[in-house]
């Protein structure tokens, strides 16, 4: 009795205290499901300051540049592409041509399967000495004057202030005016919602601040993307450095913001 | 109605009232909600788009649950490589954060397959300073191996010279170059 069997009282009360409460919330860790790195605000930035900030059109002037020195023709992008808008079979947001050359200048083109197997055998249907080979992987040229959205009756396709071509799927009726006024032919109808579709330059994810599927999985950096208006960004330091950089089919005025780096005028 | 001198008239402005009144009401009604607020279209489907499931995420999400992996993928030459395109979209794999499905991992021939999307110099507009390329028998006659050997038996995926370099630093061989 007394003194010292009390404070030894108090003091095992509190040592018991201690490791219920921990067994308790150590348990509770292992019941609660905790989320596995999953949070897009977890995953670093790719294009930097845009996360966390409200998304103000007018900032952003994105561009697209390819590299054709660096295409190697894997058709990663074309199997990004293609899981993740789960474009149907047959159908290409992107693709890559492959083209040839020979001694008389005759070009041929070819694009299996828009390239979304690779190029797995060399071409056998031309017999000619090949002078030059390369690969071009045409997109959405997001044009500054895009004739598609001139030609939609409804409304449907649209540029955002913020400089991406979209497609209104609610309002699209599906008449493919927009199909045959785009002079890159980058546009289709889908098959399941009879509705027109197009690269986005993964607009979705660019607003998040993760880089277009394609450009994320190119194994060479053949396709870069980024805002001119960053002055750090890769495609600003491209487009001012003395680089041969061309648009497609410019004489059609519509001022694409997709650059070719390295591309030969055999293409178009 | 007894036909007075101006009822023609007075039947004409009716209808158009009719027409016009029609017409208001049916734009009011048709009109999306935010049409017309950037531009001739409807200013949500921008947040629509912008909304959509993303389904691939980057190589440093991939990393962070599995970095025994991470280790060597990011000390290879494979480095630049998305996991995503050889094992399929994170979307199949994590939903909500939990693990929802499994990705395929390649086997032997398939291996063989990927490889040579990128590697095969029979493609000749492969631009050769960009990647190592190789023809197909006879990389593996040149090797001195079984002509049947797949790309894996000897190139670790992940890092394609990963054990060659450390045969070579067992054995003792110069880097011939």
């Amino acid at each position: 009795m007394g003194k010292p069997d009390a404070e030894l009282d108090k003091e095992r009360r509190a040592f018991i205290k201690k490791v219920l409460n921990g067994a308790i919330a150590g348990s509770l860790l292992l019941v609660i499901p905790m989320p596995i790195g999953a949070a897009t605000e977890e995953i670093p930035e790719q294009i930097p300051g845009i996360r966390g900030k409200k998304w103000d059109m007018s900032h952003q002037r994105f561009a697209f540049i390819v590299d054709i020195t660096r295409c190697i023709g894997c058709g990663s992008c074309c199997v990004a592409d293609r899981r993740e808008f789960n474009v149907p079979d047959g159908y290409y947001r992107t693709w890559v041509e492959r083209y040839l050359k020979d001694f008389e200048s005759e070009v041929y083109v070819d694009s299996p399967h828009g390239g979304f197997d690779g190029y797995q055998s060399p071409r056998t249907d031309v017999e000619v000495e090949v002078r030059d080979t390369f690969f071009v992987p045409k997109l959405c040229n997001m044009c500054k004057e895009p004739p598609c959205v001139q030609v939609c009756p409804v409304g449907a396709t649209f540029k955002t202030p913020d400089g991406f071509i979209l497609v209104d799927p609610k309002r699209c009726v599906g008449c493919a005016y927009c199909i045959q006024a785009c002079p890159y032919s980058a546009r289709y109808l889908d098959p399941v919602t009879r509705t027109a579709e197009k690269c986005t330059w993964c607009y979705h994810r660019v607003r998040k601040g993760l880089l277009p599927a394609c450009v994320n999985v190119c194994p060479t950096g053949a396709r870069k993307f980024g805002d001119l208006n960053d002055k750090n960004s890769e495609v600003y330091k491209l487009l001012h450095e003395h680089e041969v950089l061309t648009v497609l089919k410019k004489d059609m005025g519509t001022y694409p913001a997709l650059y070719y780096k390295g591309l030969r005028r055999e293409v178009v | 109605m007894k036909s007075t001198y101006n009822s023609h008239i007075k039947r004409i402005v009716l209808g158009l009232v009719v027409f016009a009144v029609l017409g208001f009401v049916g734009k009011i009604v048709l009109t999306p909600k935010s049409f017309g607020k950037y531009g001739p279209y409807r200013a949500d489907a921008i947040d629509e788009e912008a909304n959509r499931e993303i389904r691939h995420m980057t190589n440093a999400s991939c990393l962070t649950c599995h970095p025994h992996e991470a280790n060597i993928h990011l000390t290879g030459l494979h480095k630049t490589i998305s996991c995503e395109f050889c094992h399929g979209p994170y979307a199949d794999h994590i939903k909500d954060g939990k693990v929802y499905g499994k990705l395929p991992v390649k086997k032997k021939e398939e291996i063989k397959v990927m490889c040579l999307r990128c590697h095969n110099k029979a493609i000749q507009a492969r631009p050769g300073e960009v990647i190592k390329t190789i023809v197909m028998p006879a990389h593996l006659e040149e090797q001195k191996v079984k002509v049947s050997h797949t790309c894996d038996q000897c190139h670790q995926v992940h890092a394609p010279l990963k054990y060659i370099n450390r045969a070579k630093k067992i054995v003792g061989i110069k880097e011939k170059n």
